[in-house]
């Protein structure tokens, strides 16, 4: 492939109207800058609470949202001025994961579908057995028994197993970059763990750099690599996860550590928080923002 | 906290059958609720929690059903009742006004097409129609009470986010002050700075208004930080209760020991 892969957002600024601001604005990104390298591969976490613009900017990096203000380049290229071919070849190199793994899947068609989209789209196989080798095997991949989900519909298996077929899609693909919003939300811990697993998995055996976007802490810590902290749209610190979590330099990211709930009865919080939930923020993750069926 | 008994329960056994047979989601379930405290359930999932909350409620769906045991409820000026057999209109007068029930993502509970006051009114019009003219000025301290500002009476649940929403559940919950409210994990699913701010206002509504709350939670930490005694269940059983302090540094039972353990902590990978 020719172009350098590397994604770059510049000063990314998004806003949306809304009612019941000063403005008629809510600044969902306020400032966003930094760069994903493919070489090399990595993981690099993005964590903020509910409501402080991860999840726009997983949109905006996937090319499903255009800034108000900024640029999102991928080899030095505005990804929202590709040609045809250069945005397919954009598509197939940056891969999503998004949270629920419900809506993702359309109800009418078996699972099959998803996977075989894929095949046909990036033309990865020749021939159909050739496809269905290549399928079973990326289903073997994240520990899915292909006899067991093959032929089946979104209803009939878990949301463990939904989210790693989307795993088995982009183990097809091999893109360079994935961009995981909320992956692991809606998961279990067991489930959690194969997922984040799996996720390592291909950083080492595929040279895959991940954009992981998470509320949670622990899932960061143990992804390790890179993290970025976020709220209210601003990025506010950056650093290797054990230096972040260690010694923390912003007060937010402070704030956030310390209000992991200590097990220990005698290390209970003094102090109280508030948190400005602010009414006219848009329910960010919830069925309100559609999330596209692949 | 007192000594006095909210709730009584014993000899409980909850089934689900299936067509392999029965199977046991609770057994042989002895527990008591002390008045004003914070009773932590804890477990794995599966290990029959919530299935305890929704028997207790008289929320069990079939093929789930109580086989064995009994619920003494005491409430406040009235006669001891057995929740589990409670019938009709009796239990209907009981629910919210005496019982009230936090379900798990309570915050897909609210009515989407009605706003956040009109849910208020429905619940305590219902139970307590005398209140009709202080409405307005109780609706007010209620959400108050849980951290939100009176305008957010006038919304509708989508101009709310999650832990907005789980707090207007809250405030509901307590409106007509209620014996006892069982919160069924009502921390899953927030991120960490909106658990916190829920966990402190539901130590402030035993704090300022002595509620009595059972909280089930697979969070340790939840419960470390919010309860006064935690009961453990495992596979349907309880394997141990007690103080909050003794269970953290002195838990009797292997399985405690093995869930604190499993908790996993920053500066250590889980394993």
């Amino acid at each position: 492939m020719s172009t350098e892969k590397v994604i770059e957002l510049r000063e990314v600024q998004q806003r949306f109207h809304a009612r019941g601001t000063p403005d008629g604005y809510l600044t969902a990104v306020a400032d966003a800058s930094f760069r994903l390298d493919a070489e090399p591969p990595q993981v690099v976490s993005l964590v903020g609470q509910s409501g402080s613009g991860k999840s726009t900017i997983a949109r905006n990096v996937l090319g499903l949202q255009k800034p108000t203000a900024g640029t999102i380049t991928y080899g030095g290229k505005d990804i929202f001025k590709l040609n045809r071919t250069e945005y397919d070849e954009y598509r197939r190199n940056v891969q999503p994961v998004f949270q629920d793994p419900y809506s993702i899947f359309n109800p009418f068609y078996r699972v099959d579908r998803v996977l075989w989209k894929a095949v046909k789209k990036f033309s990865l196989a020749s021939t159909r057995e050739a496809g269905e080798a290549l399928i079973e095997e990326s289903l073997q991949a994240v520990s899915l028994d292909p006899g067991r989900v093959l032929g089946r519909y979104p209803h009939q298996l878990s949301g463990g197993q939904r989210q790693r077929i989307m795993l088995a899609r982009i183990h097809m693909l091999r893109p360079a970059f994935v961009i995981a919003d909320e992956p692991v939300s809606m998961l279990d811990a067991q489930i959690r763990k194969l997922f984040l697993d799996i996720l390592l998995d291909f950083q080492r055996e595929h040279g895959m750099t991940t954009l992981f976007i998470t509320h949670d802490l622990s899932t960061v810590y143990y992804l390790g690599g890179q993290v970025m902290v976020i709220t209210k749209g601003e990025i506010v610190e950056r650093g290797p996860v054990a230096e972040v979590m260690h010694t923390p330099s912003h007060p937010y990211t402070r704030l956030l550590l310390d209000s992991i709930p200590q097990p220990d009865p005698d290390a209970r919080w003094t102090t109280r928080i508030t948190v400005n939930e602010s009414a006219a923020t848009p329910p960010t993750d919830t069925a309100t923002e559609a999330t596209p069926i692949i | 906290m007192s000594e006095e008994t909210v709730l009584e329960v014993s000899g409980l056994e909850v089934v689900y059958s299936t067509s392999k047979g029965d199977v046991k989601a609770v057994e042989e379930l002895d527990l008591s609720v002390r008045r004003g405290e914070i009773l932590g359930i804890a477990g794995e999932s599966g290990s029959g929690k919530s299935t305890l909350a929704v028997a207790l409620l008289r929320l069990l769906k079939p093929p789930g059903k109580v086989t064995a045991g009994s619920a003494i409820f005491h409430r406040k000026g009235g006669s001891p009742v057995d929740l589990l057999k409670v019938r009709g209109e009796e239990l209907r007068v009981l629910r919210w006004s005496a019982l009230s029930y936090l379900p798990q993502g309570s915050m897909n509970s609210l009515n989407p097409v009605m706003r956040v006051e009109d849910q208020f009114k429905d619940v305590i019009l219902e139970h307590a129609p005398e209140r009709k003219e202080t409405l307005a000025d109780l609706i007010a301290r209620l959400l108050d009470q849980v951290g939100l500002e009176p305008r957010v009476a006038r919304m509708y649940p989508h101009e709310l986010s999650g832990g907005m929403k789980q707090r207007v559940l809250m405030a509901i919950c307590v409106a007509l002050e209620p014996d006892l409210v069982i919160a069924d994990e009502p921390t899953t699913a927030l991120d960490v700075t909106i658990q916190r701010v829920i966990l402190q206002s539901l130590a402030d509504l035993r704090h300022d208004f002595g509620v009595t709350l059972m909280v089930i939670s697979h969070d340790m930490g939840v419960h470390a930080q919010l309860a006064d005694r935690v009961a453990v269940m495992y596979e349907g059983r309880l394997v141990e209760v007690g103080d909050v302090h003794q269970i953290f540094k002195d838990p009797q039972h292997d399985y405690t020991r093995q869930l604190i353990d499993s908790i996993p902590r920053l500066g250590r990978r889980a394993s």
